[in-house]
């Protein structure tokens, strides 16, 4: 029905491009500010109008795959490099999961647009803003729509510098400039890993299977994985490959050990980490796993590996979101641990399981940072042990809160509850044969349960209570209708999203990408116990942060009580920062003095070398130019004198040398 | 004329040019310095005349024309010297070589 429009995708990145274009060039230009502001949110409707109708057409029809491909850069058969000759295409690939992601990034990005206009409103660099976010959008909805590697990794890389550029949005202040550089720089560990990937897809596959690494590593609409395919589960390269895009992905979704990031990015405006953290960035770190398990393949080492890293890191973010005072933090913590659960539902084999995570997960911790900023932006602080009593002032933030926490912890019926339990019994489902899942799963499982606790200490500090504990707070109310618009219509999404499942056409989307790995997803045959497990925990958790922290209460440790320890290890987060730190100022400053020295010494003092000598060379020489005639004289006399030796002295041994032997 | 070979004849105009190159070298009286360059530009002169008579007719004159040319040579090359010395006198008040240094660059 709707498939003609789906040689029209590539208008999603083309109208928020347009909008960088005109909001960057012409945005200070505007007589007030805020219009720049709804040139970016009219353009962003624009391009959810057309992802979400690409989506939709995807679930009356699930299963097609349209590939438009232009050829972009030409290089014909030639000896060397590329004997079968390169191709590199740019297209645009609409299938079931990249519709999928279409729909969370543009309806995200739509609304946290529409949220900005009121959340930044005060802000002089409003124009400046409004162009980073729609490159942003161009830059994530190009990445979801790519249909070959490359392509993929060059949105991939513009992905990285918007975050660069959004982290650091307020860039006179310094923890915000460093916050932007140390997200830059811990996912360019990762981006490098994913390229080296690339070159061994590259450098391997280009013999065993020419045609595929010379149009650019197209994602092929095969049923089965692509190289796994050729090369079977065990090929070792296959591996490595795997694991370097594992790097990738893991720096990209802030995945242990990468995670570091996260966190500090909170020092961009809010609703650029409900971007970062919904629709963009780090998606496209589960976007890159799900994709290349879906079209290239994993081996089993590589599954394990990653269900490993995603299982510990479910666990491992949910604990020092546990302590955390700063709302935001808190929050971002939850970010990483949630993204442990999709990529563990990846690498257990359940790409579409993942996504969908992915997606009910965009839709409530949209909702979760939209209603944080709510606060921010009424009471002018991040300290949850500041606030309080929240509720009665802000009624439909803290209900929108409520319901993202909810939706959070895995209760039924909100969104969070159908996807998480679907990753759940999906793991589950393969302990039997691999028993290595095990400890993850476990591990995961105990998430839950932290998981519940923290987003629900946190709703407590902030909204209940009588009065806020920090006095001096101001007055707080709600934002204007474009800030309360977005957390309504996101509370609906965070209520309803995980109900999709029981739509049909859309069970039938995540069922038609899922098979092409070839394990069925499970959706519908949820596990009665771990569902019931699982939510159980959830409202333990909750119970457990109402007895600590509800009615306003404050529950402090003694100074003398034995869990303080954990507590300053859970707040400095495992200390990860300050070793990373310590490697960048003790190790890398080494190398770097290091190579200063050999730099300023060796290479700087063989350059000065040459230059002094010569100097000095020409110093002594200049000094027989006198300019008197009889120094010249002697010096014509010097030469003939010279010329006489070498004719019959010189000359004539040479010649008796070479010439006669 | 047959009691004395070639080689003292050479032997005189080496050390009539080496006495000419001495003067050229250690004199700094631009006049004495015209005058070495006469006494070594003889001494080449003198072998021209010496080759040609020891030539055996073979050459006819022609060692003779040569040095009488090269006389008049030495004669135009003296001209251009003393009018180089008369200009050098009236820019610097004085004939002596080492104070004009106006050669160098």
């Amino acid at each position: 029905m709707l498939d003609g429009l789906y040689g029209w995708a590539f208008l999603v990145p083309l109208f928020t491009a347009l909008s960088f274009i005109i909001v960057g060039l012409a945005g200070t230009r505007m007589r007030r500010l805020e219009w720049g502001g709804w040139v970016a949110v009219a353009f962003a409707g624009a391009s959810m109008v057309v992802g979400v109708l690409i989506g939709v057409g995807e679930m009356v029809n699930p299963g097609t795959y349209t590939d438009v491909r232009y050829t972009w850069l030409h290089l014909a058969p030639a000896p060397g490099p590329f004997p079968n000759g390169f191709t590199l295409v740019v297209g645009t690939l609409v299938d079931p999961i990249s519709s999928l992601m279409l729909i969370v990034v543009t309806v995200v990005g739509f609304l946290v647009m529409l949220y900005s206009i009121g959340y930044m409103h005060q802000d002089r660099g409003l124009p400046r803003y409004y162009a980073e976010i729609s490159l942003f959008l161009t830059a994530m909805s190009g990445l979801v729509l790519a249909d070959n590697l490359l392509e993929f990794f060059l949105f991939w890389e513009l992905v990285g510098v918007c975050s660069y550029f959004l982290i650091g949005f307020y860039y006179e202040r310094p923890s915000a400039a460093s916050a932007a550089k140390e997200a830059f720089i811990v996912t360019r560990v990762g981006d490098i890993m994913f390229l080296l990937g690339i070159f061994i897809y590259f450098w391997y596959y280009s013999s065993v299977a020419p045609g595929w690494a010379a149009n650019g590593f197209l994602f092929t609409n095969g049923t089965a994985p692509y190289l796994v395919g050729v090369l079977g589960g065990n090929s070792t390269t296959l591996t490595v490959a795997g694991i370097m895009i594992l790097g990738g992905a893991a720096g990209k979704s802030a995945q242990f050990p990468l995670h570091v990031w996260l966190p500090d990015a909170m020092e961009g405006p809010t609703t650029v980490s409900a971007l970062i953290h919904a629709a963009t960035m780090v998606a496209a770190g589960v976007y890159l796993l799900a994709v290349t398990s879906l079209f290239l393949g994993f081996t089993s080492t590589d599954q394990l590996a990653i269900v490993g890293v995603g299982g510990f890191t479910a666990f491992f973010a949910a604990t020092m979101a546990v302590v955390h005072p700063d709302i935001k933090r808190v929050i971002a913590y939850s970010t990483i641990s949630q993204l442990g659960y999709m990529v563990m539902a990846v690498g257990a084999g359940f790409a579409m399981v993942g996504l969908f995570h992915l997606f009910t997960h965009a839709f409530f911790k949209a909702l979760l940072f939209l209603a944080a900023g709510s606060v921010i932006h009424a009471v002018g602080t991040q300290d949850l042990f500041k606030m309080g009593g929240l509720r009665k002032s802000m009624r439909l933030t803290a209900a929108a809160f409520a319901v993202g926490g909810l939706a959070l912890a895995g209760i039924p019926p909100f969104a969070g509850f159908w996807s998480k339990d679907d990753i759940l019994s999906a793991v589950y489902s393969q302990l039997g044969s691999h028993p290595a899942y095990w400890p993850f799963f476990l591990l995961a499982f105990a998430a839950v349960f932290l998981t519940a606790y923290y987003i629900f200490r946190a709703w407590f500090l902030a909204f209940s209570g009588d009065h806020p504990r920090d006095l001096n707070l101001p007055h707080a109310h709600e934002g204007p209708w474009t800030m309360q618009v977005p957390l309504v219509l996101l509370s609906a999404l965070a209520i309803g999203a995980g109900l999709l499942i029981f739509l049909p056409g859309f069970q039938s989307l995540l069922l038609s990408g899922a098979g092409a790995t070839g394990i069925p997803p499970v959706y519908g045959t949820t596990d009665l116990v771990i569902s019931a497990v699982s939510v159980t925990l959830g409202l333990g958790g909750i119970a457990l942060a109402w007895l600590l922290w509800g009615n306003g209460r404050v529950y402090a440790l003694r100074a003398t009580s034995p869990a303080q320890p954990v507590r300053r290890l859970l707040l400095n987060r495992y200390y990860f920062k300050v070793g990373y730190d310590w490697i960048g100022a003790k190790g890398v400053y080494t190398i770097a003095r290091a190579a200063d020295f050999f730099d300023r010494f060796v290479i700087d003092g063989t350059v000065h070398g040459f230059e002094r000598a010569f100097a000095l060379l020409s110093n002594r020489l200049r000094r027989i130019q006198s300019g008197v005639v009889s120094d010249y004289a002697a010096y014509v006399v010097a030469g003939l004198i010279a010329l006489f030796a070498i004719l019959l002295i010189v000359a004539p041994y040479v010649v008796a040398r070479l010439g006669g032997g | 004329m047959t009691a004395l070979p070639l080689v003292g004849f050479l032997a005189l105009s080496t050390a009539l040019f080496a006495v000419g190159l001495f003067g050229i070298l250690t004199r700094r009286n631009f006049i004495l310095i015209l005058i070495a360059i006469e006494i070594a530009m003889n001494a080449a002169i003198l072998n021209f005349v010496y080759f040609g008579a020891f030539s055996n007719g073979t050459g006819g004159l022609t060692g003779q024309t040569v040095a009488v040319v090269l006389i008049g040579f030495a004669a135009t090359e003296v001209a251009v010297g003393l009018a180089i010395l008369l200009a050098l006198n009236r820019l610097k008040g004085t004939i002596n070589v080492a104070q004009a240094t106006e050669l160098k660059l």
